[in-house]
């Protein structure tokens, strides 16, 4: 295989289900991400994410205890596996390495 | 959960969307987060917004979710041996159908009659169809059609001047060819050499009959041959009859002389391949049309002579192109009749001609008995798909435990429905393969009766294609409700023994009435064809046919007539001769040219006109109700006297009596009426008696004889006529045919149809009584014990034949009650198509009646008989 990439909202997710620690299932992870970036999140997609990510082996799930605010329904908590977080700072490294390259301060260009 | 929870619920439709539409095991957590965040949604945002954003985040699961990998239930089944469950379908459907033998074979061939039945019709229709689309262009080619309004009657014409097609050529742009053709039927026979050929159809026509039209040319230049005046252009067959079989070998035949009867000298110019069969044009000889536009009398506006065709471009507008051509013909000649024109596709010439005064000519067929045959072969089709699902519903319980241990094991409903469906189609793969040899029966009947040579096509791909689409939808009609039905079962219930089949009963029972009220159309149906060909060969026509032969007269022994005619007399089996312009059968010269004495403004005739002798009348043996018969001994007989038929003396409002010695005008002759004949059918049924008027002029052109024989003078008038034609011409075939023959051979289409109707009414009932037949037995397998019980209560054998027989009965009868109007109506729009026709009578329905209450108590008491002789206490000894 080769080397894998992520999506944008991929990566948000992953970032999510990451710093959530144990609490990241879907409605958890749409709310949290809803409020970070103000932006309209359809559930569906978090959990097209949440599955395909963990297709790829960068998350893994348990099926959690049962909660009275969810009419009963168990949640399936998602946690970030060792791929993951390798994954994870890898695309992290890339990014410090070019803001690494961009002089300060940085300013639109004049031409 | 507590009361707080509750108060909000999302839309439940959502939820079961959600429950449909997710994997088992995804839909738990899907919806717990969809409610975690319904509740949050309500706090937030109040509940209509609340609903409207579940409902949308709801629907975006539509999208396929990846799949969870491991332990998911569908995995297990989507790994289950799909090759290896079909085969055990087959299987256990083919062990079934040799453990019931009986059912089996009326199943299969009941459904065979009906798909052979419904194939044969599907031939039929197709070769019908097919007609004339053969021509590349066929989408683009129109034949110019006239309207004429004559006598305040509108009168269809397909037949146009002339002139008219050079004329369209170049004041249209969007026309890029036209091609006129007319029927030649003056030319006779051709002679080259010794040989004397008299071809059927021999056309007159334009070099652009080969471009309009695919026909080709085998030898000759197709943009050269016809361009004079004096070419001819002669078919394979009749080049073979010609210059014999390998005229190919011979070397170039082109450029010999053929002389026509009249004398003219014709070049050879080219040989074209024979006409498809499914062409309505047919010819052996082609002359050219421009002799005709140098020499012909009738080239011109006045005179509608040909018929013209005309290949639009591919972009045309067409509804256009009619509306500017519809008043075109005024601008080239004073009408004096409304006459409008219009375009008929080429594809619709052969299906679609209704045309009036003979001016329509080819090969046609008629979309009537299209529609006629299409509607019998879906009627049979559905009689036999009916039985099909009847008793497949009806030998529901011998599968009810199969379907219940199935079900227990684990089957899935749908895995069910898949199994039965595969059954029923593999039945009617055997039915079809069944009806394949029914075919090999059928089709020759057909052929001999239509006069068609229909064969199975099995090597073309579009014919292969519509069997295996015919055979999966006559799969799907047949097995759709017997597997939804079968495989609705309750396990636990079935199993346990229990038994409910009201509602599957009702529906049995709606097919069977619904079965026999069809075969009841068809036997309706059956009989007044029947019937009204019976009256319309049977009616009194107003002379009398028997004995009466018409010997038609070529061109060059007419003027011999008066000699031929005295020659006749003198023999002893020759009751009378007369000569006449017509045949009785079919007349139609006539004319608006027509004013009369009393004639109010603006009232006007169209008259048709006979020329005969006064023999006519003893001869034909019609009546005169008022006047005189022509006289040769009054000179103004011969030029300004004239009888009239009744039907005329009445449209003028005359009596019969006043109409004597009135003055009229014909064309340009001014007479009286001498004389008032009663009124004779000289067209056929499908038309009204019209005015019809008699002259005597001698010196104007008769075409024929009509000779009556004597009772037993048959066979001697006949060697008379054939020796008295050897005396005066050797070269065109004598043509004599008897007036009841022709009349007959009218009604050939009528008749044909009305065998083909019969023959498959016969085939419906029989299916549909193979269907009873099947219930029957059915019913009696399960009334067994009842009937058991019964007998050793003291039942007689006659009381339980009827109680078994009522049942089917009343359906029979029920399904008589609901078909008879619909039969009557139908067949009352079918007579109206004749002017003369029989009434639909109420007898008809009661015999009907009585012949199908007949063939069911038959078909049904063999089996109630069976069970009623049957011994008590075999039926009741087992438990």
């Amino acid at each position: 295989m080769g080397k894998l990439y992520l999506g944008e909202f991929e990566e948000l997710v992953l970032l999510t289900v990451a710093h959530l620690q144990g609490e990241a299932y879907g409605a958890a992870i749409m709310q949290d991400i809803q409020q970070r970036t103000g932006r309209m999140v359809i559930l569906s997609a978090v959990h097209v994410v949440l599955y395909r990510l963990e297709e790829k082996g960068l998350v893994t799930s348990v099926v959690g205890g049962v909660t009275a605010e969810r009419g009963g329904r168990r949640k399936r908590i998602f946690t970030i596996s060792a791929y993951g977080i390798t994954i994870l700072s890898e695309i992290r490294q890339v990014r410090e390495e070019l803001w690494q390259l961009i002089p300060k301060p940085l300013r639109p260009s004049t031409l | 959960m507590n009361q707080d929870r509750h108060k909000f619920q999302p839309p439940s439709w959502i939820d079961k969307f959600l429950q449909w539409q997710l994997p088992e095991d995804q839909f738990e957590e899907v919806q717990g987060d969809m409610l975690e965040l319904y509740v949050h949604w309500v706090e937030e945002k109040g509940e209509r917004t609340a609903n409207w954003l579940y409902f949308l985040n709801a629907f975006t699961f539509l999208r396929p979710l990846p799949k969870r990998k491991p332990f998911s239930k569908i995995n297990h089944y989507s790994q289950a041996n799909t090759s290896h469950m079909i085969a055990n379908y087959l299987k256990v459907g083919f062990r079934n159908l040799i453990r019931q033998k009986a059912y089996s074979c009326i199943n299969i061939g009941g459904l065979s009659i009906g798909l052979a039945c419904c194939i044969t019709i599907g031939l039929y229709i197709w070769d019908e169809y097919k007609f004339d689309r053969f021509h590349t262009n066929y989408r683009h080619i129109y034949r110019v059609v006239e309207q004429q309004t004559q006598a305040g009657t509108l009168y269809d014409v397909a037949s146009t001047p002339g002139p008219l097609a050079p004329s369209l050529k170049t004041d249209f742009a969007e026309i890029q060819q036209t091609c006129r053709i007319s029927e030649a039927w003056w030319a006779g026979n051709l002679q080259t050499g010794e040989k004397v050929i008299e071809p059927e159809n021999i056309l007159v026509t334009d070099n652009s009959f080969f471009q309009v039209f695919d026909f080709k040319l085998i030898q000759g230049n197709p943009q050269k041959v016809l361009l004079h005046p004096d070419e001819v252009v002669i078919s394979e067959t009749l080049a073979q009859k010609f210059f014999r079989e390998n005229w190919m070998q011979a070397g170039n035949i082109l450029g010999r002389q053929i002389k026509l009867k009249d004398g003219r000298l014709l070049t050879l110019s080219g040989v074209a391949e024979n006409p498809p069969l499914h062409s309505q044009i047919q010819f052996d000889v082609l002359l050219s049309c421009r002799y005709d536009e140098l020499h012909s009398d009738n080239y011109k506006w006045q005179s509608n002579d040909y018929q013209t065709y005309v290949l639009v471009s591919q972009d045309a507008d067409v509804a256009a192109l009619k509306e500017k051509l519809k008043n075109y013909l005024q601008k080239h000649i004073k009408l004096t009749n409304a006459t409008t024109l219009s375009l008929q596709p080429l594809s619709a010439i052969y299906l679609y001609s209704d045309f009036d005064f003979h001016t329509d000519w080819g090969k046609r067929g008629n979309i009537t008995y299209v529609r006629v045959f299409m509607a019998v072969g879906t009627i049979i089709l559905l009689i036999a798909v009916f039985n099909f699902i009847n008793l497949s519903t009806a030998r529901a319980m011998s599968r009810a435990k199969e379907v219940g241990v199935r079900k227990a094991i684990g089957a899935l409903r749908k895995q069910l429905i898949v199994q039965f469906l595969s059954e029923a189609s593999s039945m009617t793969v055997i039915a079809v393969m069944l009806s394949f040899l029914l075919l090999q029966l059928f089709l020759p009947i057909l052929n001999e009766i239509a006069g068609k040579s229909l064969a199975v096509p099995f090597t073309d791909p579009a014919f292969v294609f519509a069997l295996l689409g015919f055979t999966l939808l006559v799969s799907l009609l047949a097995g759709i409700y017997p597997a939804l039905y079968l495989s609705h079962f309750n396990p636990a219930k079935v199993l346990k023994g229990f038994q409910s089949q009201q509602s599957a009963q009702f529906f049995r029972q709606s097919l069977v009435v619904s079965q026999f009220a069809l075969s009841v159309i068809l036997i309706t149906g059956t009989i007044v064809i029947y019937k009204q060909l019976a009256f319309m060969q049977n009616k009194n026509l107003g002379f009398d046919k028997s004995q009466l032969l018409h010997v038609y007269l070529p061109e060059e022994l007419r003027n011999k007539a008066s000699v031929i005619k005295t020659d006749l007399e003198k023999l002893p089996s020759i009751a009378g001769v007369a000569s006449t312009s017509g045949n009785l059968v079919d007349v139609n010269q006539s004319t608006t040219h027509f004013t009369w004495e009393t004639q109010p403004p603006g009232a006007s005739i169209l008259i048709t006109h006979l020329n005969i002798d006064p023999d006519f009348l003893t001869t034909t043996g019609m009546r005169l109700l008022a006047g005189r018969n022509f006289n040769p001994a009054i000179t103004t007989d011969t030029s300004s006297a004239f009888i009239i038929n009744e039907i005329a003396a009445r449209q003028m409002s005359w009596t019969i009596e006043e109409a004597i010695g009135k003055k009229i005008r014909f064309w340009d002759v001014e007479g009286t009426v001498i004389g008032v004949v009663n009124d004779f059918h000289y067209r056929p049924m499908t038309t009204a008696i019209a005015p019809l008027l008699f002259r005597y002029w001698p010196k104007e052109s008769i075409s024929g004889l009509f000779v009556k024989a004597k009772p037993n003078g048959v066979k001697e008038t006949i060697s008379a006529i054939e020796q008295v034609h050897k005396r005066y011409n050797v070269l065109a075939t004598l043509d004599y045919q008897f007036v009841d023959q022709m009349l007959e051979k009218q009604y050939r289409t009528e008749q044909n149809t009305a065998r083909i109707v019969f023959y498959f009414s016969i085939l419906a009932i029989m299916v549909s009584c193979l269907g009873l037949f099947g219930l029957a037995t059915h019913t009696a397998e399960r009334r067994t014990k009842e009937i058991g019980v019964r007998k050793i209560l003291g039942a007689s054998v006659a009381h339980i034949v009827l109680l078994f027989s009522s049942d089917f009965l009343k359906l029979v009868l029920i399904s008589f009650v609901i078909s008879s109007p619909i039969a009557w109506y139908a067949l009352h729009r079918w007579l109206q198509d004749f002017a003369y026709s029989i009434r639909v009578e109420w007898w008809i329905f009661i015999v009907t009646g009585v012949l199908v209450v007949t063939i069911t108590s038959l078909t049904v008491s063999f089996q109630a008989i069976k069970a009623a002789i049957a011994n008590p206490v075999k039926s009741l000894r087992n438990e």
